[in-house]
């Protein structure tokens, strides 16, 4: 596979994807790539914004209230988990406990609590609390990263 | 190896299910049958309760294995009554059956968990070089 960047001034990013043949291969690269265009509408109290998936730490309940993290600031969203659960399907975001979902691109370091509960550190050191129950499947998304 | 020995346990309950189900067919519920059905049912409720724990609860490694301990071995103890297998002299027998399940459940989950740990961290690693 031949990787071609170029940069384009006064253009939105573009990726155009060359096969010679049509191939589950390729299907699973045009999935991927569309998946990293998802994009969340967060409200604050100026208005609306669109956050990328990769700007997204987390997105917490709090109190059945939805609130998107980003580096270093918090969007409220209008919607269920389960929406959003339909949307990052085969995206780094995965569940880490009933109320919070993570984004495994800005996890640093997981850590197990001597007795007690499992703590995820993000980039920006906030910590997260994982529930073990869905530790295999944040190893299965660093898993299917390296396949 | 691990494919190996889920496709046998899949395998043998393939297996012992329509062996029950002939046997079943042909000479009706034998209080071996029975038994082994009883302990289906006993261990779908203690699972339903595990997943609403897992769920539910967020409590410390050792608590939430010290909750699932009582609740399964309650579950276990009112079970046992209803389908006669304990007496009211030997009830206790409970505690040592599920005793040996959680101790054993603990070390698997614990040692699984370490596994999962570092190989996310080794993961991360690599990949912020």
């Amino acid at each position: 596979m031949r990787i071609e960047k170029r940069q384009v001034e006064g253009q939105p990013l573009t990726v155009i994807i060359e096969y010679p043949e049509w191939s589950e291969s390729v299907e699973s690269l045009v999935r991927k790539i569309g998946r990293m265009d998802i994009s969340f509408a967060g409200k604050t109290e100026e208005g609306s914004v669109s956050i990328g998936i990769s700007d997204v730490y987390y997105i917490e309940n709090v109190e059945r209230k939805l609130f998107i993290y980003t580096e270093g600031d918090v969007y409220r969203f209008d919607g269920s988990m389960s929406d959003i659960e339909s949307r990052i399907e085969d995206t780094a975001l995965v569940r880490i406990s009933r109320t919070c979902i993570m984004n495994t691109d800005h996890l640093k370091e997981i850590r197990q609590i001597r007795n007690s509960h499992l703590e995820a550190v993000m980039d920006n050191d906030e910590k997260l609390i994982v529930s073990r129950k869905y530790l295999p499947d944040i190893k299965r998304i660093f898993k299917n990263e390296g396949s | 190896m691990k494919k190996v020995f889920r496709d046998t346990c899949i395998l043998f309950a393939l297996a012992v299910l329509s062996v029950f189900v002939i046997s079943i067919v042909w000479v009706g519920v034998t209080d071996e049958i029975k038994l082994v059905l009883e302990l289906f049912a006993l261990s779908f409720i203690i699972s339903v309760g595990n997943y609403f724990l897992d769920e539910y609860t967020s409590l410390p490694v050792i608590g939430s294995y010290a909750v699932k301990y009582i609740a399964a071995t309650a579950a276990v103890m009112l079970f046992g009554f209803i389908a006669g297998w304990f007496y009211r002299s030997n009830f206790w027998m409970a505690f040592i059956y599920v005793g040996i399940v959680i101790v054993l459940a603990y070390f698997i989950d614990a040692f699984r968990t370490r596994r999962d740990i570092d190989f996310i961290n080794t993961r991360i690693k690599n990949r912020k070089g």
